[in-house]
C-alpha cells in the first residue's frame, strides 16, 4: 500500500470514526443488549439475571395482553390514518380556492397539530370528563343521555382515536394542500379546454397527480400512529385493557412491573413487526420513485 | 365567415394593463401570427379567446356568434400551452384520447383509436404511444400537446409559443411541419410568438402586438418592408432594422453629426426617424465614410457593425465580402429602401 493511500485511509477513519462510535453506542449496543436481555430473566430492581433461553418468548406469545395490544394498535393505525386522510383531503380540497379569511381559517385548523400530545390528552380529559366535561354538559342540556367517554370499556378506545383524529387531521390537510397546489393550474385549464367534466378532472387529474404525496402522508402518519403512547398515557394510563397499545404495554411491563427480560422479548417481537411494515413502506416509496423518476 | 373577430378587448390584472383595446380578425382558413415581445399581452389575448380569462371590455365572436357567455369547453377551440400542460401520469395514448372522452361527445372506442393513430402518425409519435407523458423529451411533449389539440378537430387552433421550449433544429423542423399540417386540416390558427422568424415563415398575416395594443396587421412582407412605426420595425428581422434620427437638408438625409445618409425625396419631413434593413446596406458608393467596428460571421451571412457618423449601423453582407475591423468603407442605402417616419416635436 502506498503512503498516500495509507494516509487517506487514516483520514477516512478519523472522519467516519466519531459517527461510527456514536452509532455503536446509541444504536447497535442497545439493540444487542436488548436481544441478550430477552433471553434472561432480568428485573428492573435487584435480583440476579439468569439465562432462561426462549422462555420469555414463550411468555410473550402465551400472553393475551400482547395479542390484544397488537390487534388494538393495528386497528388504531388503520382507523386513525384512514379517517385523518379522508378528512384532511376533503378539508384541503375545500381550502384550495381563495376566500376571505382563508389564512385565519388555516391557522385555526393547524393549532391542534402544534400542541403537545400529552397536553392534548389532559385537555381532552377535561372536555370529555363524564361528570363535569363540557361535551356531556352540552349533551345533557340537549336532552341526550351523556356517555362515559373515557371510562366506558367500549368507548374509551374510540375516544382516544377521536382525539388523535382531531390532532392529526390538520397534518394530513397540510400535506394534501401541498400535493394539490403542486398541480399546475394550466393542467386544469387544459382539461377545461378538453371539455372534461368535474368528476373526470378529479379522478383523472387531481387524484393521480397528488397520489404519491398522499401515500407519503399516510406512511408518515402510520409510522407515528404505530407508536401511539402519549394520548393513551394521558387519557387512561398504560395498564387499561381496553386501550393498551404496544408502546404502553411495553412501558407497563418494563417500568411498572419491572420485568426487563420479558419487556426485551416484547420489544424484539415488536421490532420484527415494525421491520415488516417498514419493508412494505420502502417498497412503496421505491415504486413511486421508479414510476415518477424522482 | 371569419373564424374569429376580436373587438376592443381590454384586460387588466390589478395595476397591470395586459390588453388595451385589441381588434383582430382571423379568416376562415387563415394562419395568423401574433408577434410581440415578452409581456406584450400575447398569452392573455389567447387565453381570452379561449375563454380562460373574461375580458374587462370588448367582445369576441367565434364563427359569427358572440362568445361572451360561452365557457371554454363549449367554444370548440384547442389551445396548445407554452408549457405543454400534458397530463403527466397518463401515457401519450391517454393524453391524446382525453379530449375525445368529453361527456356528451364521447366517441366510439374504435373511432377514438383511429383518431389517436391518425394524430400520432401525423406528428411521428407512434412509437411513444405507451410511454408516460412525464418521460418524454421537450420536443416529444410538444408534439403530444399539439396532437392533443388536433385529435378533436376543433374549429380554431390557439397556439401559445409552441416552439419556444425546443432546440433550434427541432424548432425549424416543426415550423415547416406545423405550417403544412394547418394547411392540410384547413383549420384557422392563431399562433403567438416572440420569434420573428416564425412570424415571417409561417404567417398568412402577422399582427404586431406591443404593450397590449396591436400596432399593425399585414402580410409578413408588409410588416418587414413597410412597418408603420419604429416599434414594429424592431420586432422583425435578425439583426433588426437600423433606426436612425436624421434631418433633411440640401436634398440629403443627414445624421446629427452632419454625415449624409442618402438622398431625401422631395416633400420629405424635415425631421425624421429613418429605418433601413441591414441587408440593404452596401459598403461602397456612399457619400460619406464609416469604419468597421465588429465583424460577425453567421454562417451564410456576415454581419458588420459600422460606426457611421457616430451612429451604430448593422449591415448584413454576403460571406465572401472581405472585411476587417477598423477598415474604412463608404456605406450606401438605396433611397427606395429607406422607411421614413416623421418625428413629432
Amino acid at each position: 500500500m502506498s503512503k498516500a493511500a495509507r494516509g487517506s485511509g487514516g483520514l477516512a477513519w478519523a472522519l467516519v470514526g466519531p459517527t461510527l462510535l456514536l452509532l455503536i453506542a446509541f444504536n447497535v449496543f442497545p439493540l444487542v443488549y436488548n436481544v441478550v436481555s430477552s433471553f434472561t430473566n432480568a428485573e428492573l430492581i435487584g435480583g440476579d439475571s439468569r439465562w432462561v433461553g426462549g422462555a420469555q418468548y414463550t411468555r410473550v406469545f402465551d400472553d393475551d395482553l400482547f395479542g390484544g395490544a397488537l390487534r388494538r394498535t393495528a386497528l388504531f393505525v388503520v382507523c386513525a390514518v384512514a379517517v385523518e386522510m379522508l378528512l384532511g383531503f376533503v378539508l384541503a380540497l375545500s381550502l384550495q380556492r381563495e376566500f376571505r379569511g382563508k389564512q385565519a381559517v388555516l391557522t385555526a385548523l393547524l393549532v391542534p397539530m402544534m400542541l403537545s400530545p400529552a397536553v392534548m390528552g389532559l385537555f381532552w380529559n377535561l372536555v370529555l370528563n363524564g361528570n363535569y366535561g363540557i361535551v356531556n354538559h352540552a349533551l345533557a342540556a340537549l336532552g341526550f343521555d351523556p356517555p362515559q367517554w373515557l371510562t366506558d370499556r367500549d368507548l374509551k378506545f374510540w375516544s382516544i382515536l377521536m382525539i388523535d383524529v382531531w390532532m392529526w387531521t390538520p397534518f394530513m390537510m397540510l400535506i394534501s394542500l401541498a400535493g394539490l397546489s403542486s398541480i399546475p393550474t394550466s393542467i386544469y385549464e387544459a382539461a377545461q379546454i378538453d371539455r372534461a367534466s368535474a368528476w373526470k378532472v378529479f379522478t383523472r387529474i387531481t387524484l393521480p397527480m397528488c397520489g404519491p404525496v398522499l401515500g407519503l402522508a399516510v406512511l408518515f402518519r402510520a409510522t407515528d400512529a404505530l407508536k401511539q403512547f402519549d394520548l393513551v398515557m394521558a387519557v387512561t394510563g398504560p395498564n387499561d385493557g381496553a386501550t393498551q397499545t404496544l408502546s404502553t404495554l411495553l412501558y407497563q411491563v418494563v417500568f411498572r412491573d419491572g420485568k426487563v427480560g420479558l419487556g426485551a422479548a416484547f420489544s424484539c417481537v415488536i421490532l420484527v413487526v415494525v421491520i415488516a411494515l417498514a419493508t412494505v413502506f420502502t417498497r412503496y416509496i421505491d415504486r413511486v420513485q421508479a414510476r415518477d423518476g424522482v | 365567415m371569419n373564424a374569429l373577430e376580436v373587438r376592443g378587448i381590454a384586460k387588466s390584472f390589478g395595476e397591470v394593463e395586459a390588453l388595451r383595446g385589441v381588434d383582430l380578425v382571423v379568416g376562415a382558413r387563415e394562419f395568423l401570427v401574433v408577434l410581440g415581445p415578452t409581456g406584450a399581452g400575447k398569452t392573455t389575448l389567447l387565453r381570452t379567446i379561449a375563454g380562460l380569462e373574461a375580458p374587462d371590455r370588448g367582445e369576441i365572436a367565434l364563427f359569427g356568434a358572440s362568445a361572451a357567455n360561452t365557457p371554454p369547453a363549449q367554444r370548440d377551440v384547442a389551445l396548445v400551452f407554452q408549457n405543454f400542460s400534458l397530463y403527466p401520469s397518463k401515457t401519450v395514448r391517454e393524453n391524446l384520447a382525453f379530449p375525445l372522452l368529453a361527456p356528451g361527445r364521447r366517441l366510439a372506442a374504435t373511432e377514438i383509436e383511429e383518431r389517436v393513430k391518425w394524430a400520432a402518425g401525423l406528428l411521428h409519435i407512434e412509437r411513444l404511444l405507451d410511454r408516460p407523458a412525464r418521460k418524454l423529451s421537450g420536443g416529444e411533449m410538444q408534439r403530444v400537446a399539439i396532437g392533443r389539440a388536433i385529435v378533436r378537430r376543433p374549429k380554431l387552433f390557439l397556439m401559445d409559443e409552441p416552439l419556444t421550449n425546443l432546440d433550434a433544429k427541432l424548432r425549424e423542423e416543426l415550423r415547416v411541419e406545423l405550417r403544412e399540417l394547418a394547411r392540410r386540416l384547413e383549420t384557422p390558427v392563431v399562433w403567438v410568438t416572440h420569434d420573428s422568424a416564425e412570424a415571417l415563415s409561417m404567417a398568412d398575416r402577422v399582427a404586431a402586438l406591443v404593450e397590449g395594443r396591436i400596432l399593425q396587421v399585414g402580410t409578413p412582407e408588409e410588416l418587414y418592408f413597410r412597418p408603420v412605426s419604429p416599434v414594429v420595425a424592431r420586432q422583425l428581422g435578425s439583426p433588426p432594422m437600423n433606426l436612425v434620427d436624421a434631418k433633411a437638408s440640401g436634398g440629403s438625409w443627414r445624421l446629427a453629426s452632419g454625415v449624409a445618409l442618402g438622398p431625401a425625396s422631395p416633400g420629405s419631413p424635415d425631421d425624421a426617424r429613418i429605418g433601413f434593413r441591414p441587408e440593404h446596406v452596401d459598403l461602397e458608393g456612399g457619400e460619406s465614410e464609416a469604419s468597421v467596428e465588429v465583424v460577425e460571421d453567421l454562417g451564410p451571412q456576415r454581419v458588420v457593425v459600422l460606426n457611421w457618423g457616430g451612429v451604430s449601423v448593422h449591415a448584413a453582407l454576403s460571406r465572401r465580402t472581405d472585411l476587417h475591423v477598423h477598415q474604412k468603407v463608404r456605406p450606401r442605402v438605396g433611397p427606395e429602401h429607406l422607411v421614413v417616419w416623421p418625428r413629432a416635436h
